[in-house]
């Protein structure tokens, strides 16, 4: 083995030599390349970017502050379910904000329907909305203050960039993607259920989130557990939505879900928002693939 | 403090300073202490004399995204504590004294400014932490236990909050809080004794809320000269405001395409404003914006736009400019007694801290003090000690090979160190770690300890794996290695033979990892690879081929996790996305986003909590690797512990002593860290007390007289004091001998097994290394003990440790670590040293210049009081272990003559004296 060992680092050596003498010629071709990757593919790649993050920006439409509110535009949206009526819901959606809502609920056993509304005072932002909003905002204030005018030194500097951009950028995309998984009684004080008018019964619950493009309404019909039940009592975790049968305990009383409605409705700008997203993400890792290549070879050190 | 076993880390740092790209920056309150925070998540304190001198002392550990905010959470200068913040939602409460993790916390949302207020409640005094960040409210949460009290929430136009600040107002007697939100509205909360007193989750709603018209706020700031100002700085303009009503008072436009980042006021008339890319501004302020003046608020209602107040001065480049990877952090500090520093201090990607010292009157300003982390190793004689440098000099060369990945082998005692140039060298880790930091005849010896280096790789290797010491199912000889040549190679580590080389990936490799246990046949003979061009394999080491390859991935991959029963692997990717494949197949089930991907890893966690590894980020991966370390080494030592007595204990019986198998020791575990991928390794020592205790007396046990090992021996308690330590020694062997004897027969040993392992041993041994053998545990007794010992403090002690008890003197102050709470953990720097000779010199009253050998033991006392007890409690426990021990000596036999004593009272009588 100590033979072969020799032999095999000597191949090793002469090899070296020669893929030494090789890469002369080819580092200056790489180099060049290189150059050009940073004064040139970078700044299109960035202004791509920009491109279209601007566009998804525009999409959330930003309040500005000095303008009143109306000018924003209200959209309706009609949530439903292709398998079930018992929940019809009337949506309008303001920016990041709900301003209107209108809830109709059948009651499993009798047919009687429930009409919910939200009180003309309140409206119910979605923090998702909002948040994305930001993320996006954030990524365009890191682009923008790389502009043409700026010329990069390093590849190590563009990934550092990249890795910036693409934090927000992930994140944006997350607050859309994962709504927040809450408990029962973290729903049933969110205040939620005080915005309606009339006010909803305590055995009723609510929920909006966004999930992915969607805008989804989730109603939870609630029954009372006896103090003397023999049920086994387990308050149930967190969950984006929870199944009939889930237990929790508010206020000093146990409830168990008994029915659980979803209905949704796509919002289509935000479907678009997540279109860019992704594409920029996949631009923002496709740079950095491409500075990792003459990177390893940047690090390359003869011995 | 750290958790139920005392573990205590040695650093070996080597030449090159961890990356420290500074992200966060903040100075103590006493101007003494320089905190940095950076984007791997690290924390380094500096620190600072009243000459402006700037040494690094210590690094923390904890975080696992890049460090957001840190602000004090202390008041008082008897304690002083320091809040963090990550990217990742982490907060963590640390002791500045000695880098103790005193409480940490994870929330959904990461804070961006945290700021410490102190409430004053008839005559106590509770510290808040108030925190904004990626959520619309101001959390207050409880700076000792880091719990949220309750929260300050906006009723109109919620939104994120770019920058707070805190107003003490003496005309109202109210303290506000005053912050703008990302759409540039200005929000008022009165924190008055009533609230603070509330503890319930009830919501306080703001108290005003004016739109003033600030886009990309980057930083507020209030004028503690006049009171009635406030400084608001945009990324393309700052305006200062009254703080009464918050009209505008001015307002200036930046210049040159300049985007500001932050401004303070460094007197009642002047401010000064910096740049994002480390240029600042002294500007004198108008006669409009002077509480002073009679202009005062002349302006205001008026279009004032367009009008630059006079440039003071302008510190506009720096000479020595680095290429910088992003734009570094500024900050302005005063101090609020001696010696009156105004400090404005900047913290760049290089790790580099420049400081200006403001005259009290302007323009005469340059730069007071500049150093980098690694300007501070640079500095250092000797250079900080790499675990292997002695065997990586290539001949005229200065500069070590840099090791750039390992792993340690605790059955064998033995280090693999993969270094740049492509080659594997293994090494017994006691040794080459004696080499790096004790004084001794082996600095006399070249290539000393004897090692085996493997050569195959082109260029870097990037990772290796043992993977018989993961599961047993793999064959002991295999060790596995990529690298930055794309390819994955076995060895024979017994005999150094390359095995095979896999070529099947199209970009290094960044990580390999054992498959759970319950997976099939096939898939438990294979390593799993992962690479940068985004792939998996899986590569049979029985089959010597590939049997999966999983590309295709669009993103880095960060996880892998499995579903044995479902044979799916399954790949998680930077960008959120899973993919799951089948690897019978090679097909690939399913690819899926959002909730569902988080649901389908979380699922995998409930099959095998074991199995999850994470990769690409060197944080993570390291606190993992902290946090499994000790349940790996404790299950590893339980099992281990059984073994080797069982085997003692039957072998009474057994006339052949000779023969029994070499059990080496999980005392020391080496734990290679890289704080940044691009970073070479750095090595961790991890000395177990309880273990190495539980070594040496399993070790006494296995002598072959066994009349030696009598009770009277063990409980020969020398003096009153120390009678906890043999207790405590005497209580650990017999619980560890009761347990064997109850488990032996059901659980161990399987006869035919043994014997067959026992000949494979055998034939192993014939063939094995040129590895001189030695005695393990001995030595990393010895180790341990020699860096411990508080050299220097006396004179004749110093000279019966090194002669009779053959200990070795360190070269220089050893950088011992604390572990804390959840595998928090500090580490001293290398150039702690020069802190220490600094304090130390100031101590003695003639002022001479200390030399470093007399600081060597002074260094690790003195830290701080846990690190003295944590150390005092080794020592004492293991020096009282050692006598109880037959012929206990570190002296090797070719040096012994006389029969050596063993460790005496003095020993003993000497630390506990430094107890008290």
């Amino acid at each position: 083995t100590v033979m072969l060992g020799a032999e095999r680092s000597n191949a090793t050596l002469s090899e070296l030599a020669k893929m030494t003498a090789a890469s002369q010629a080819e580092r200056t071709v790489l180099e060049e390349e290189f150059n050009w990757l940073l004064k040139e593919e970078v700044h299109a790649v960035l202004k791509q970017l920009q491109d279209i993050l601007k566009e998804a920006s525009r999409r959330f439409s930003m309040p500005s502050p000095g303008l009143c509110e109306g000018q924003l535009k209200q959209e309706n949206f009609i949530l439903g379910s292709s398998t079930m009526d018992q929940v019809k819901g009337v949506l309008t959606l303001q920016g990041e904000a709900l301003t209107q809502a209108d809830i109709n609920i059948k009651v499993a056993k009798s047919s009687q329907v429930m009409h919910f509304a939200f009180r003309d005072d309140k409206q119910w932002k979605l923090q998702q909305i909002q948040d994305a909003r930001n993320h996006v905002n954030q990524a365009l204030q890191l682009l923008s203050s790389r502009d043409e005018s700026y010329t990069f030194k390093t590849g190590a500097e563009v990934n550092k960039l990249m890795d910036a951009v693409m934090l927000q950028l992930s994140r944006a995309r997350n607050r859309l993607t994962t709504p927040a998984s809450m408990t029962l009684p973290e729903l049933a004080a969110s205040g939620l259920v005080k915005m309606f008018t009339p006010p909803m019964p305590g055995d009723v619950m609510v929920n909006f989130y966004i999930n992915l493009s969607k805008l989804c309404l989730t109603v939870y019909q609630l029954h009372v557990l006896q103090p003397n039940t023999t049920k086994n009592f387990k308050s149930a975790g967190s969950s984006v939505l929870h199944n009939p049968g889930a237990m929790f305990e508010y206020n000093n009383t146990k409830f168990e879900v008994s029915h659980v409605h979803k209905v949704e409705c796509v919002v289509p700008w935000l479907n678009d928002t997540l279109v860019f997203f992704t594409i920029s993400l996949q631009l923002c890792q496709q740079l950095k693939d491409k500075i990792s290549v003459f990177s390893s070879f940047w690090n390359y050190r003869p011995f | 403090m750290s958790g139920n076993s005392l573990v205590l880390p040695i650093v070996l740092w080597g030449r090159n300073a961890p990356t420290h790209c500074i992200s966060s920056l903040l100075v103590m309150d006493d101007l003494a202490t320089i905190i940095t925070g950076c984007h791997d998540g690290q924390i380094c304190i500096w620190d600072m004399t009243p000459e402006l001198e700037i040494n690094p002392r210590a690094l923390l550990f904890g975080h696992t995204a890049s460090v957001t905010c840190l602000s004090k959470a202390s008041a008082g200068s008897d304690k002083q504590y320091l809040v963090s913040a990550s990217e990742s939602g982490e907060m963590c409460l640390w002791d500045v004294n000695d880098g103790r993790c005193i409480e940490f916390t994870k929330l959904a949302c990461a804070h961006t400014g945290i700021q410490f207020y102190q409430f004053n409640i008839g005559t106590q005094r509770e510290g808040r932490l108030l925190c904004h960040g990626h959520y619309p409210e101001i959390l207050v949460v409880d700076a000792t236990s880091l719990e949220v009290l309750y929260s300050l929430v906006s009723k109109i136009s919620p939104d994120w909050i770019s920058s707070m600040s805190i107003i003490r107002s003496h005309r109202t007697q109210e303290d506000t809080v005053v912050a703008v939100s990302v759409t540039g509205i200005l929000k008022v909360w009165i924190i008055t004794a009533d609230v603070s007193r509330m503890q319930d989750l009830d919501p306080v709603f703001e108290e005003e809320s004016k739109p003033i018209y600030c886009q990309g706020c980057q930083s507020i700031s209030f004028c503690t000269f006049t009171q009635l100002s406030l400084l608001v700085v945009c990324s393309k303009y700052w305006r200062v405001f009254d703080a009464g009503d918050f009209s505008l008072l001015c307002s200036v436009p930046s210049e040159n395409n300049q985007s500001w980042v932050g401004g303070e006021f460094i007197a009642a008339d002047k401010v000064i404003i910096w740049t994002e890319d480390g240029c600042s501004y002294i500007y004198k302020l108008p006669a409009s914006c002077l509480p002073a003046s009679e202009h005062f608020r002349s302006n205001v209602g008026k279009k004032t736009e367009g009008s630059i107040p006079p440039l003071v001065y302008s510190i506009a480049d720096r000479a020595d400019k680095q290429l910088l990877i992003c734009p570094p952090v500024t900050r302005f500090f005063f101090g609020r007694r001696e010696p009156f520093h105004k400090l404005l201090i900047q913290g760049d990607s290089a790790g580099r801290l420049t400081v200006w010292s403001f005259p009290l009157c302007p323009p005469e300003l340059q730069v007071s003090v500049s150093i980098s982390l690694q300007e501070a190793f640079d500095k250092l004689m000797p250079s900080p000690a790499g675990i292997i440098d002695q065997l990586s000099v290539l001949p005229g060369s200065n500069e070590p090979i840099k090791v750039t990945a390992s792993v340690y082998i605790p059955s064998q005692g033995r280090l693999v160190c993969g270094r740049e140039d492509g080659s594997i060298v293994l090494v017994p880790a006691t040794q080459t770690a004696i080499v790096q930091l004790l004084q001794g005849e082996h600095m006399l010896r070249r290539g000393w300890p004897p090692h085996r280096t493997l050569r195959g790789h082109r260029h870097k290797v990037t990772c290796l794996l043992y993977p018989h010491q993961v599961s047993p199912r793999y064959d002991q000889r295999s060790l596995v290695s990529g690298g930055v040549d794309f390819s994955v190679i076995i060895w024979d580590i017994f005999t150094g033979e390359m095995k095979h080389i896999f070529c099947i990936h199209g970009g290094e490799i960044t990580q390999l990892i054992v498959p759970p246990e319950n997976c099939s046949t096939r898939v438990q003979h294979c390593v799993c690879s992962v690479a940068s061009d985004h792939s998996v394999g899986l590569l049979s080491l029985r089959e010597r081929k590939c049997i999966m390859l999983a590309s295709r991935h669009l993103f880095p991959i960060q996880v892998i996790k499995w579903r044995p029963c479902d044979d799916y692997l399954v790949v998680g990717c930077s960008d959120g996305s899973v993919y799951v494949w089948q690897m019978d197949t090679g097909a690939l089930d399913r690819c899926v986003m959002g909730i569902t991907a988080v649901e389908i890893l979380n699922a995998c966690d409930e099959v095998v909590p074991a199995a999850m590894d994470s990769l690409n980020h060197p944080a993570v991966n390291l606190k993992q690797a902290m946090t499994r370390r000790s349940l790996a080494a404790l299950k590893n030592m339980a099992q281990h512990k059984l073994q080797t007595l069982a085997t003692n204990l039957l072998a009474a019986d057994n006339a052949d002593k000779g023969n029994l198998p070499k059990y080496s020791h999980n005392s020391l575990v080496v734990q290679a860290m890289k704080t940044n991928v691009t970073d070479p390794d750095m090595h961790v020592l991890f000395f177990d007390v309880e273990a190495v205790i539980i070594q040496l007396l399993t070790e006494e046990a296995q002598r072959p007289n066994p009349t030696l090992v009598s009770p009277e021996t063990l409980q020969k308690a020398p003096g009153g004091a120390d009678k906890g330590g043999s207790f405590l020694a005497n209580k650990i062997f017999k619980q560890v001998k009761e347990t064997i004897k109850e488990n032996i027969k059901e659980h161990l040993l399987d006869e035919d097994e043994d014997e067959e392992e026992e000949q494979r041993r055998r034939e192993e041994k014939s063939k094995s290394l040129s590895l001189l053998e030695y005695n393990l545990t001995m030595d990393t007794a010895k180790l341990f003990m020699s860096c411990l010992h508080a050299w220097g403090l006396n004179g004749e002690l110093d000279e019966v440790c090194l002669t009779r008890l053959g200990m070795l003197r360190p070269h220089t102050p050893v950088s011992f670590g604390l572990i804390s709470r959840g595998g928090h953990m500090s580490l001293m720097l290398p150039t702690f040293k020069d802190s220490l000779l600094r304090q130390l010199a100031e101590g003695c009253a003639e002022g001479r210049k200390l030399s470093v050998s007399e600081i060597v033991g002074k260094g690790t006392y003195g830290v701080s009081r846990a690190v003295t007890t944590q150390h005092l409690l080794s020592v004492i426990s293991l020096a009282n272990t050692l006598m109880g021990m037959t012929n206990a000596t570190f002296i090797g036999e070719h040096m012994k003559k006389a029969p050596a004593r063993k460790f005496t009272n003095i020993f003993m009588e000497h630390d506990l004296y430094l107890i008290y």
